[in-house]
C-alpha cells in the first residue's frame, strides 16, 4: 500500500475515531431526518416526492459546512501542517485526504437516506438512481470544496465554526428544503442560489441531466477549487 | 562540499522588524552545534530559514545531505496513534523505520497509544522518530529536551551522542546550557540578529575573560578567594597555609559555567 492510500485508509479512521465527525455526518443528519421526516409526511402528505433530496441535501450540508472545516482547521490552523511539512508530506495532502474521507462519509449517508427513507416514510424514489447518485457525488464535492475554503481561509481555529454556521444556516433556511423557495421573498431566494443547496436540492429533484443546475453548481467547484490553491500558497508562506 | 550547513548573509524580517541582519556560519559533517540565544534572538527563525520553512529576504544556505527536523512545536491529529503515524511518514517517504533507533526512543510503548494521550516527552520522543525515519545525515532539533523529565533527557542526550557516533550532523537550539555544554562540539550565540561568537565553549570562556573561584576548606573554616590568575593565587594560598601551618582539607576551582558566560555575552551592549 503506498503512503497516499495508507493515508486515506488513515484518515477515514481517524474521522471514525473523531465524535464530531461521526455525529456531523450521522447523528444529527439520522436524527433531523426522523424527526422532521415525520413532520413534514404528516402535514404535508405531499412532501414524500421530495424527502429524499431535501433530507439529503440536510445531510450533506451539515456534514461539510460543520463537520469539515474543524478538521481542516485542526490541520492547517496549527503546528500539525509543520510537522507534515517537515516530514515530507506535501501541504495539500491534509486537504486531499480530509475531502476524500468526508466525501465517502456524506455518500453513505446519502446511500443510508436513500435505503431507509421510502421504509420510514414512504418516500419517493427517484427514476433514475445512476442520475441520482451521480448528482449526490456532484453536490457533495460542491459543498466539500465550500466547506474547504472555509477550513483553509479562516486563520483562527475558534472562528472556524462561526463562519460555518453562517454559511450552514442560510444554506438550509432558503435553499427550498424546509419551505418552498418560490415562496421566500424575492431577496432571499436571490441569496439562496448562492449556495450549492439551492442548486443540489432542484438537481437531485430531477429525473434526468438537469444543466440548468448543473452548471451553477461547477461554477462554484472551480472558484472553490481555485481559492483553495490561493488558499494553500498563502498558508505555506505565511 | 565537507560542511554539513554552511550559511552566507541571511536576512530575515517580520514586516518591519529585522530579526536576522546577515547572519553567517558553518557546520561540519558530524558535528553536534548549538545555536544559543535570549528568547526572540532569532534561533528558531534560522532553524526554520535553514529547514526550508520560512522564506528569506537575502543570503544563500547550502545544507550537505538528507534533513531529518524535530520541531519546537509540532502536533499530530489527537486520534492519530504513534504506529499510524510512524507508518504513514515511513510509506510517504518510502523508508522503513529502524528498529534500533525505535527500541533506544522507546517507541514501542507509545505505539498504541493515540497522539492526544502522550506526554510531553513521549511527543517529542515521537518526533524525533519521525525525523528519523528516513536515517538523516542532517538532524534538525529544535530545544530537543523543552519539558522533558531528568530521565528523558538523559536518554535523549545519550541517543544524541550516539547519532554523532554514527557520522551524523546535529544542529541544535537549547535554552538549557549544561545540555549544550556536555553535547555539543561548538555553539554560536545569536544576539539582535547578529551571530556574536561561535566557537567552543572553551572558547568563549577565553573570549569572556577567565575568572576564578577558589574554595578552601580547613580546619580554621570555609574561605573563597578570587582570581583572574589561578596560577599565582593558588600559589599565594598554599604558601600563606604552610606558614600559618593550617591543613587543607578540600580545594575547589570554579572557573564559571557556560551559562555566566552566555549571559554575560547576551547582556554586552
Amino acid at each position: 500500500m503506498n503512503g497516499f492510500l495508507y493515508g486515506a485508509v488513515l484518515q477515514w479512521r481517524l474521522d471514525l475515531r473523531s465524535r464530531t465527525m461521526l455525529i456531523t455526518c450521522y447523528g444529527v443528519p439520522l436524527l433531523f431526518f426522523a424527526v422532521m421526516g415525520g413532520i413534514f409526511t404528516s402535514i404535508m402528505p405531499e412532501a414524500r416526492d421530495t424527502l429524499l433530496a431535501s433530507m439529503t441535501v440536510f445531510a450533506v450540508t451539515m456534514g461539510a459546512f460543520i463537520g469539515l472545516p474543524p478538521s481542516l482547521a485542526e490541520i492547517y490552523q496549527s503546528d500539525m501542517k509543520n510537522a507534515y511539512q517537515v516530514n515530507g508530506v506535501p501541504l495539500c495532502l491534509g486537504l486531499i485526504l480530509t475531502n476524500l474521507s468526508a466525501f465517502v462519509h456524506l455518500f453513505l449517508m446519502g446511500v443510508i437516506l436513500y435505503g431507509v427513507a421510502p421504509l420510514s416514510f414512504d418516500a419517493k424514489l427517484p427514476e433514475s438512481p445512476a442520475v441520482y447518485f451521480c448528482s449526490l457525488a456532484l453536490l457533495i464535492a460542491v459543498s466539500l470544496s465550500v466547506a474547504s475554503v472555509v477550513g483553509l481561509g479562516v486563520k483562527k481555529t475558534a472562528d472556524t465554526s462561526m463562519v460555518s454556521i453562517l454559511l450552514f444556516m442560510p444554506s438550509v433556511m432558503l435553499s427550498g428544503i424546509m419551505f418552498p423557495a418560490e415562496l421566500l421573498p424575492k431577496v432571499f431566494g436571490t441569496v439562496g442560489r448562492l449556495f450549492p443547496a439551492t442548486w443540489g436540492y432542484e438537481l437531485l429533484r430531477e429525473n434526468g441531466i438537469a444543466w440548468h443546475s448543473l452548471w451553477p453548481l461547477l461554477a462554484i467547484l472551480c472558484l472553490a477549487g481555485l481559492a483553495c490553491v490561493l488558499l494553500l500558497r498563502r498558508i505555506r508562506t505565511r | 562540499m565537507t560542511d554539513a550547513v554552511r550559511v552566507e548573509g541571511l536576512w530575515k524580517s517580520y514586516g518591519k522588524k529585522r530579526i536576522l541582519k546577515g547572519v553567517d556560519l558553518q557546520v561540519s559533517k558530524g558535528e553536534i552545534f548549538a545555536l544559543l540565544g535570549v528568547n526572540g534572538a532569532g534561533k528558531t527563525t534560522t532553524l526554520e530559514c535553514m529547514e526550508g520553512l520560512r522564506p528569506y529576504e537575502e543570503g544563500r544556505i547550502a545544507l550537505n545531505g538528507r534533513m531529518g527536523i524535530q520541531l519546537q512545536s509540532a502536533s499530530l491529529p489527537g486520534h492519530m496513534k504513534g504506529r499510524e503515524a510512524l507508518k504513514l511518514f515511513a510509506k510517504w517517504n518510502r523508508v522503513s523505520p529502524d528498529p534500533a533507533m525505535l527500541e533506544a526512543l522507546e517507541i514501542r510503548e507509545l505505539e498504541h497509544k493515540q497522539y492526544q494521550e502522550l506526554s510531553t516527552g513521549q511527543k517529542r520522543r515521537l518526533h524525533l522518530a519521525l525525523a528519523l525515519l528516513g536515517n538523516p545525515d542532517l538532524v534538525f532539533l529544535d530545544e530537543p529536551t523543552a519539558g522533558l523529565d531528568v530521565e528523558g533527557r538523559i536518554a535523549l542526550h545519550e541517543y544524541i551522542r550516539k547519532l554523532k557516533s554514527q557520522g551524523k550532523t546535529i544542529f541544535l537550539t537549547s535554552h538549557d546550557m549544561a545540555e549544550v555544554e556536555s553535547l555539543c562540539d561548538r555553539i554560536g550565540i545569536l544576539k539582535n540578529g547578529f551571530l556574536v561568537f561561535v566557537g567552543t565553549a572553551m572558547e568563549l570562556t577565553e573570549k569572556i575573560g577567565r575568572h576564578y573561584q577558589i574554595h578552601i576548606k580547613t580546619q580554621e573554616g570555609e574561605e573563597t578567594y578570587e582570581s583572574q590568575d589561578i596560577g599565582e593565587t593558588l600559589t599565594a594560598i598554599l604558601k600563606n597555609c604552610r606558614e600559618r601551618n593550617v591543613t587543607i582539607q578540600d580545594i575547589r576551582v570554579d572557573c564559571g559555567s557556560l551559562e555566566e558566560h552566555f549571559v554575560k555575552i547576551a547582556k554586552e551592549e
